[in-house]
């Protein structure tokens, strides 16, 4: 199986593990970049290195810790993608670990692109994204409690009288 | 080409008379009879066309099905409408919406559910976002099974909708009735996982005991599943139940 962080390019990967001293990633997907480095990490990939293009934000629900994950607890990992434009598209990925009730910078500001993805990921998974401009959910009714797509939620919440 | 009416896919009593006899334009008959007629004569649609059913309620209003030969027309307005037709799956938003909707239908109105999502949530039923079936917040009249149901069944379903009116008109007793008591058996069994601990420990022994009866548990250990089911219950006695 081709992993996601396998598509980085070399000079991006020797970035992430160099500069922003990323860790491998337990699980096998792309380097973990502490989250107080994550906004730079960004700007950096966009101005420096032609990733101008919002590919994605991905966030996963991790309830108890994975096996070999060095005694992390429950967390939320996010995985960002970004795209480079002109001749040889390319992908710079990377992962952002967050404990569940913890918060993440917003793309907003660097990539217009992330508003609504950042508002899905809020409303599925509830992840907060820190100085997003329009924090309300995007899919499910504005009066919908909880998040669906955290493994802990029960299956038979009630949230209308129909359901 | 000539159209021989004979090939009529609906009667009427007074549409059959009619056409019996030549050259009668005009007859006399009563008002609820006449009434029901131009009823279930012109039930205009309003579609809920919301997925993949919705595809086939497409044909049903194309020329080779042709609702249209009954007098079904769709119209983009509620207020025009005498039926609606909610053809795909209804998700809790969804809902308020088709429920705003089927408030603006003046009556007399009626609701065709087709397909086994509009009818009870089909294979989504568990899912946090679907609706399990629109009778739990509109009445409904006529349901179409099928996933999805075939435009000549939601023809048929048209049909059987014009014979409820006809019957009504004739002073029978066949109104629908909302389900609000529907709500109060929504909790199901969750994902077939034995030894999930999400799970209740009597739905599981449900679970194992129906599929044993069915003689579909052959190729399972059923008494390894019934051993799990054991343990579960033993070690729920021990602590809080969890949910
Ligand atoms: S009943 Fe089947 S075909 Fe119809 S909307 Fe549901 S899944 Fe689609």
């Amino acid at each position: 199986m081709k992993l996601l962080g396998a598509e980085n390019s070399e000079e991006v990967q020797k970035l992430l593990i160099e500069q922003f001293e990323a860790m491998e990633n337990s699980l096998g997907g792309p380097p973990v970049v502490a989250v107080v480095r994550h906004l730079e990490l960004a700007k950096k990939l966009r101005d420096e290195y032609q990733y101008r293009i919002f590919g994605f934000v991905v966030a996963a629900h991790y309830p108890a810790p994975a096996k070999d994950a060095n005694g992390v607890g429950e967390l939320i990992r996010v995985s960002y993608g970004l795209r480079s434009v002109g001749k040889g598209t390319k992908l710079a990925t990377w992962q952002v670990c967050i404990p569940v009730d913890g918060a993440i910078p917003t793309l907003v500001p660097l990539f217009a692109g992330a508003d609504w993805q950042e508002r899905e990921q809020f409303d599925l998974v509830g992840v907060r994204f820190d100085g997003h401009p329009d924090p309300r959910r995007l899919m499910l009714s504005e009066d919908w409690q909880g998040h669906p797509l955290r493994k802990d939620y029960a299956i038979d919440t009630k949230v209308h009288p129909w359901r | 080409m000539a159209v021989d009416e004979s090939y009529r896919t609906y009667s009427h009593p007074v549409y059959d008379f009619m056409m019996k006899v030549p050259g009668l334009d005009v007859m006399t008959t009563t008002v609820d009879k006449l009434l029901s007629f131009g009823s279930e004569a012109s039930l205009w649609i309003f579609p809920v066309a919301t997925s993949c059913c919705g595809i086939e309620f497409m044909a049903l209003a194309a020329s080779r099905v042709d609702a249209d030969r009954m007098g079904a027309i769709v119209r983009g307005s509620p207020r025009h409408s005498d039926v609606m037709i909610v053809a795909g799956t209804i998700t809790v938003k969804m809902a308020p919406r088709v429920k705003k909707l089927w408030d603006q239908m003046p009556e007399p109105k009626w609701a065709i559910a087709v397909g086994s999502c509009a009818i009870s949530g089909d294979f989504y039923r568990n899912i946090y976002s679907v609706v399990p079936g629109i009778d739990t917040f509109i009445p409904v009249d006529v349901y179409v099974p099928g996933c999805p149901p075939n435009p000549e069944a939601m023809m048929h379903g048209l049909i059987r909708l014009q014979e409820k009116i006809r019957a009504s008109a004739n002073g029978r007793d066949v109104n629908r009735e909302a389900r609000p008591e529907a709500v109060h058996h929504q909790r199901l069994p969750r994902l077939p996982i034995l030894g999930d601990p999400a799970r209740t420990s009597e739905l599981d022994r449900q679970q194992v005991a129906s599929a044993a009866s069915l003689g579909w548990w052959d190729e399972l250990n059923l008494e390894q599943a019934l051993d799990s089911v054991a343990k579960d219950l033993a070690d729920e006695s021990e602590s809080e139940p969890k949910v």
